[in-house]
This record gives C-alpha cells, structure tokens and sequence, in this order.
C-alpha cells in the first residue's frame, strides 16, 4: 500500500491522537533532585558521596569473599592438598603449577594452580562482581549519564566530552570493554586520546581489587596521582594531535528504579566476558613468568635493567618479574610485587609503575582492533603513537613518584 | 495543624539538624587532614576515609542550611532530600560493611555467637547517629507529594 504525503500526514494525527496525551507538565521533585544532580555547585558534592559509597561498598564486597572466605579456602586447604598430592616436588612442572614448596600461602607460592587460580577467582572476581554491581545500578538510575554532564567541562579542557566519562569508569573494570566504548566518541583524535589514556592511566578492577590487598592505605593517593596523570597527559596530547574535539548534545534520561532482572542479566555478561577474557591470561602469565624464571632470563633482563630500575625509578631489580607479568596481567603483576622485599615507598612506585607499564595483553590486542578499523595506516598509528605516549609517560610519571620521595626524604 | 505550620517546623529542624551535621563534618575534616581520631562515648571519628566522610557531611550540612530560605519550595526539599542521601550512603555502606564483617570468623569459616554480636557493639561512625534524624526527610516528601496532589495551593 503506497500512501500520498497527505495521507501519511493523516495517519501521523491519528496516531499521535490514540497515543499522546496534552496537559500541563507538573514538575516534580524527581525532576529538582535531577536538576541539583547536573550542576557543579550540587552535583560534585554528590558526585563525591556516590564515588565514595562505589568505593566502600566495593571495599566491603571484596574484602568479604577475599579475607572472609576465599583466603582461607586456598591458603589452608587448597595450598597444603595441592602440595602434598602433586608429584615431583622440587622439579619444573611442581614449580610452574604448585610454585615455591616452602610458601604458606597463595599469594606467595606464585604457581599456576596455587596464586594464579587464587588471584583470579579469590582475589579479582569479587572485585569485579561488585565493581560491575555498583557501575550497572549507576547506569540503570540514569546517574551515570548526569556524571557525564557533570564532568563535560573538565573533560572539554583535555579535547574530549563528557560521555568520555563512560570508558572511563567502565576502564575502572576491565580496560578491554572501555576501548571498545571509545566508539562512542565522534572523531578519531578523542577516540586515540581516551584509548591511550585509559590504557596507562586507568587502573583495571582486578588491579584495584589487588591493590586493596596489598597497599590498602595508599590506594587513594596512588589513584589521585593516575588521575593528575590522566589530565596533564590528556592536555598535552590534545595539543599535540591534530583533530577535532566537537561539542555534543546529550539525552539524559528520568532517574529510574534499576530493574533487578537486567542488573542480573548485564552482570552475568560482564562477569562471563571477564572469566573468558582474563582468567587464561592470568594462568598464561604465571606459566611464562615461571619458566623465564626457572631459565634465567628474569635474572639476566633484571640485571640489565638494574640501571634504569634502581637509578630513575627507585624500585629494586626484582621489579622486572612483575614488570613482565604486567603485559599479561596487571593484577597478577601486583600480586606479584606483595613477595618481593622493599619499603613501603618503593613498593607505592612499582604499583604506580606497573599501572602506567605496558596496557595487559588483551587491552593491547582491543588497541590494535581498534586501529584496525581505519585500515593499516590506522594500525600504526594506533600502535606506534599509544606506544610513544606511553613511554614518554613511563619514563616522565614514573620518575616523579621516585623524585616526590626524595623531596620528602624517605628514598 | 496546617501544612504551613509543619513546613515552619521542618525548616527550624533541618536547620539545627544542618548545623550538627556541618559541624560534625568540619570536625571530621580536621581530625582527617591532621591524622587524629576522637571518641566521645559510644561515637568515634577515626579510621579510614575519614577526610572524604568529613566531607561528605559538611556539603550535606551546607546542603540542609541552604535549603532552610523558601523551604517550601520543591528546589529546596530537593536540597533537604540530598543532604539525606548522602547521610544516607555513609551509614548504608557502614551497615553494609557490618553485617558483611559479622559473618566469617576469625579461624572458622562462621563467626561465633559472641564474635557475631561483638561485631555490631560500639564505637560506632557520627552517620550512624545522623540516620535516624535525617529520615524525617520521607515525611517532608511524603507531605510536599500530598500537597503538589491537592494542587499544591497551600504551599
């Protein structure tokens, strides 16, 4: 059936009759709360309450299943079983899946079965269930959209907009779903930036999660200083990289009551991306760490690195390992970095370093992906510029951590 | 008694209440920027985040003193029922954190009776105390909800 455009016009009316209704639009105290949520005279102060309430309800979370259940499962259980039952002890296979026969405890034993499986499943999925808990009830509020409005201008200063906010926090996850969200973003200079920005500034859930664990009193100052990151090397790289930062307009829809069966549905998506995605790079990176270890290799590269480690960085050699681990995975990195013996400072430095180090493998696969869509010269691009940055970020961030402690005295 | 008149009495309440919970904030604030801590019987200031709760607290004081002006305006409830909130998320994810540290035990895998009870005994956080008075706020929207029904010609 073909119709005119006065006929279509005719239908348009009927059907707006049977299902618009006219009236005076009462305004209503959902609609004030709402207003106060967008401006930055109200709306940073409950930005702050809310980013406070997502932090100690993560804390509370984790800590629960990491302290209250699973540290007791893997290291008085799980360890002792595995290292009575598992034949040939001493010998290479024992190391790379049992790790050290003398540790009592997984943190410490570094073999695949013993601190691989703990920091995967005991450490980082809870971090990440309540983290992903928190950032849906966000999303499905209708907050998550007012927080981009909120920091719109703040992020207009480093050339992006605010539903940059969006990778931002979901980074706070998983940095492989947040440069995936850079799509979002209108021109390829904002989708570079926040890709390489997040990528180096933006710690993961399971290297927070992990963080908890081992620096807990220092993860606020540790997060603020990747933040201060995050913008100076975020208005520099605006300057830096041609392009355009255009403005946008953003649909922010009524603050809503989160429905319970897509909180479930969306976390059970995230949390099975997170198993498929990162577990095997966790167990993957513990076998390549054990056996450059049980080669030697560690021992030469920490050697030649000594240099650089220990005169720029401040941080003892023995770093090296975890550097390494880090490409696989960050989190495994940091655990890593509990074992080795050094101050309270130097260990502060290799956390700041190992979050700025080298995006973990899968994030440096989604990079590459992403560059893929703009042919090989996008590639390259992507590829060589994020690597620049990150260099340049390595070697200028990392070496201020080492030279505010001397300042204070305490290198 | 009249709507006017209840309307009278929350602005006097969230003003004194916007004052304690200001000055409870400034307070917390100090003692986290200088790394002390203060108990006074069964309350307690200390531990961590203390700087970030202090904060928190004062903006939700400037929140409920800012609305006291016109307080029968929706802006204004809209500022009263926010200061809430935020009292609100520092106590829930106390309570939260209570509850979830009240379930394992310290060798077992269950807390004791006695380790489950001690685990809700004092020093408790100011934002505790500040819960209970801070919720007469849902009267306030229940009343302002009754009204903007009825026209909302008393307001």
């Amino acid at each position: 059936m073909k119709l005119t455009v006065d006929e279509r016009w005719d239908l348009i009316d009927k059907i707006t009759k049977q299902v618009v209704k006219y009236g005076e639009y009462k305004y209503t105290l959902k609609d004030a709360i709402a207003e106060l949520t967008v401006k930055p005279l109200t709306g940073i102060p409950i930005a702050i309450a809310v980013l406070y309430g997502f932090w100690a309800f993560f804390g509370a979370f984790a800590g629960f299943f990491t302290d209250g259940f699973f540290v007791k499962l893997f290291d008085n259980h799980w360890l002792p079983w595995l290292q009575g039952v598992f034949p040939g002890k001493g010998g290479w296979l024992y190391y790379i899946f049992v790790g050290d026969p003398k540790a009592d405890n997984c943190f410490e034993a570094f073999g695949v079965l013993t601190s691989g499986l703990f920091v995967a499943i005991g450490v980082v999925l809870p971090a990440i269930i309540a983290f992903y808990l928190f950032l849906i009830i966000l999303e499905d509020s209708g907050y998550l959209p007012r927080l981009a409005v909120l920091i719109d201008t703040v992020l207009h200063k480093i050339g992006l907009h605010g539903f940059a906010v969006v990778p931002m926090i979901l980074s706070l996850g998983c940095n492989v779903p947040a440069v995936v969200a850079t799509r979002t973003l209108e021109t390829k200079k904002q989708r570079f930036m926040m890709a390489t920005l997040l990528a180096i500034f933006i710690p993961c859930g399971a290297q927070l999660g992990i963080m908890l664990e081992v620096i807990p009193e220092y993860v606020g100052l540790v997060m603020i200083y990747l933040l201060a990151g995050f913008f100076i090397f975020g208005f520099i790289l605006n300057k830096l990289i041609p392009g355009r930062s255009p403005e946008i307009l953003l649909d922010i829809p009524p603050y809503q009551m989160p429905i319970a069966r897509n909180v479930r549905r969306k976390l059970w998506a995230r949390v099975k991306s997170f198993f498929t995605v990162a577990v095997p790079f966790v167990l993957l990176g513990v076998v390549i760490v054990n056996i450059m270890y049980l080669t030697g290799f560690l021992d030469w590269l920490a050697n030649l690195l000594e240099p650089i480690l220990c005169g720029w960085f401040g941080v003892p050699k023995e770093t090296v390992g975890p550097l390494i681990a880090a490409f696989l995975r960050k989190d495994l990195a940091v655990a890593q970095l509990s074992a080795i013996e050094m101050t309270t400072y130097q260990l502060v430095t290799s956390v700041v370093l190992v979050s700025l180090y080298f995006p973990c493998v899968a994030t440096f696969a989604m990079l590459i992906k992403e560059g893929r869509e703009e042919g090989l010269k996008g590639v390259l691009q992507y590829l060589f510029g994020s690597l620049l940055a990150l260099i340049t970020v390595v070697f200028l961030w990392g070496g201020l951590v080492h030279l505010i402690w001397i300042i204070l005295g305490v290198a | 008694m009249g709507n006017e008149v209840k309307f009278m009495i929350g602005r006097i309440y969230f003003a004194i209440f916007g004052l304690v919970v200001l000055g409870i904030g400034i307070l917390e604030i100090l003692l986290g920027l200088t790394g002390r801590s203060f108990e006074w019987g069964i309350m307690e200031m200390s531990g961590e985040f203390l700087l970030w709760r202090g904060l928190i607290l004062f903006f939700a004081g400037a929140f409920y003193l800012s609305s006291i002006k016109n307080f029968t305006d929706i802006h204004q409830l809209a500022k009263v029922v926010m200061g809430s909130v935020m009292i609100w998320i520092i106590a829930g994810v106390k309570i939260f954190s209570m509850i979830l540290e009240s379930i394992p035990g310290e060798e077992g895998w269950l807390n004791t009776f006695e380790g489950f009870l001690e685990s809700y005994s004092a020093p408790y956080i100011p934002s505790l105390f500040l819960l209970p008075f801070s919720l007469v706020v849902l009267y306030y929207i229940r009343l302002s909800g009754e009204m903007s029904k009825g026209g909302g010609d008393e307001r």
